[in-house]
């Protein structure tokens, strides 16, 4: 059950009843969390609706750029060093693999 | 080695050899050779996890320290076969809100659709100034990143969990101890506070409207 907040944002967008759906369920669309028969349906909208389509274009954007973000960021060396140590003081026989510098 | 006050760590490590003197059992052999396989390899994505939280890095790297040394000691709680990074994650967590001696937070968010047409808002509002196009133009991870620093948590966690690391829904409620309509409805609002702050960057950054219709 939609939210009233939600409902008036939605008439005030002017929207058709799908439009406003795939507005409302793209995020779980994308994240596969609706029924297969609610997946098709919004699928079927967008690929005839250009307006979702470009909506879904950007939120695909942005969602490929969060995942992206796991490329750039790892443990510092230090860290892996550190870890080394204190896994080595608790007698862990695999301390040398935490840094293949090691 | 410093610590964060917070931090309860229970060995210094400074006491090195001692376990690994004298003749190692089989059994320590094969915990340490599953630890290596199992737990090791999700080092980096654990200090990812740990560092959306701490937001600084040398707390992130006790956390981090301190969550790897807990997996050890208690290997013999995790179950074999089952998703090893999410049980990191899972004491990743726990360790980062025993620090801050939080109460783990409680946010109450009924409704992530409001969160999903809301987002939809933001797309209306930067199309009709011409640059719905700011995902394309603008160099999104540094802003990403730096909008990540600035959002609250829980929304941080489950934008951290789902969007950067990849995990279901059920893993990351898992991970935060709260039902799966949490996790969604903290995602979303995560998602939109994200979108909303990328427009901000793009207006900041003097974006001029690349075709307004």
């Amino acid at each position: 059950m939609m939210s009233a907040p939600a409902r008036s944002k939605l008439r005030s967008l002017g929207l058709s009843a799908t439009c406003a759906e795939v507005l409302t369920h793209l995020w779980d669309y994308l994240d596969e969390q609706i029924t297969p028969t609610s997946a098709e349906r919004l699928r079927a909208h967008i690929a005839t609706c250009a307006q979702c389509r470009r909506y879904e274009e950007y939120q695909e954007c942005f969602l490929r750029a969060m995942s992206s973000l796991k490329q750039e960021l790892n443990a510092p060396h230090s860290l892996r060093e550190r870890l080394a140590v204190r896994l080595k003081g608790q007698g862990c026989g695999c301390w040398d693999k935490v840094s293949r510098d090691l | 080695m410093p610590h964060s006050p917070g931090l309860s760590v229970e060995e210094s490590g400074v006491t090195a050899d001692a376990g690994l003197q004298g003749a190692r059992s089989a059994s320590d052999v094969a915990r340490d050779a599953a630890f290596e396989r199992d737990a090791l390899p999700w080092l980096d994505d654990v200090y990812r996890f740990a560092l959306s939280l701490t937001r600084e890095e040398s707390d992130a790297d006790d956390v981090v320290q301190e969550t790897f040394l807990r997996a050890y000691r208690s290997w013999h709680t995790f179950i074999p076969g089952t998703d090893c990074r999410r049980w990191l994650f899972t004491i990743c967590r726990n360790v980062f809100l025993r620090s801050r001696e939080r109460q783990r937070p409680t946010v109450d968010l009924e409704d992530g659709e409001q969160d999903a047409v809301a987002a939809g808002s933001v797309y209306a509002a930067a199309r009709e100034r011409g640059y719905d196009d700011i995902y394309a133009r603008l160099d999104l991870a540094p802003a990403l990143r730096d909008a990540l620093d600035e959002l609250a948590e829980p929304f941080r966690s489950a934008v951290i969990l789902v969007d950067v690391e990849d995990l279901s829904y059920e893993s990351a409620a898992e991970v935060m101890g709260v039902p799966i309509g949490t996790v969604r409805s903290r995602l979303f609002r995560g998602r939109r506070l994200l979108q909303e702050k990328l427009v901000t960057v793009a207006e900041d950054l003097g974006f001029q409207g690349a075709g307004v219709p």
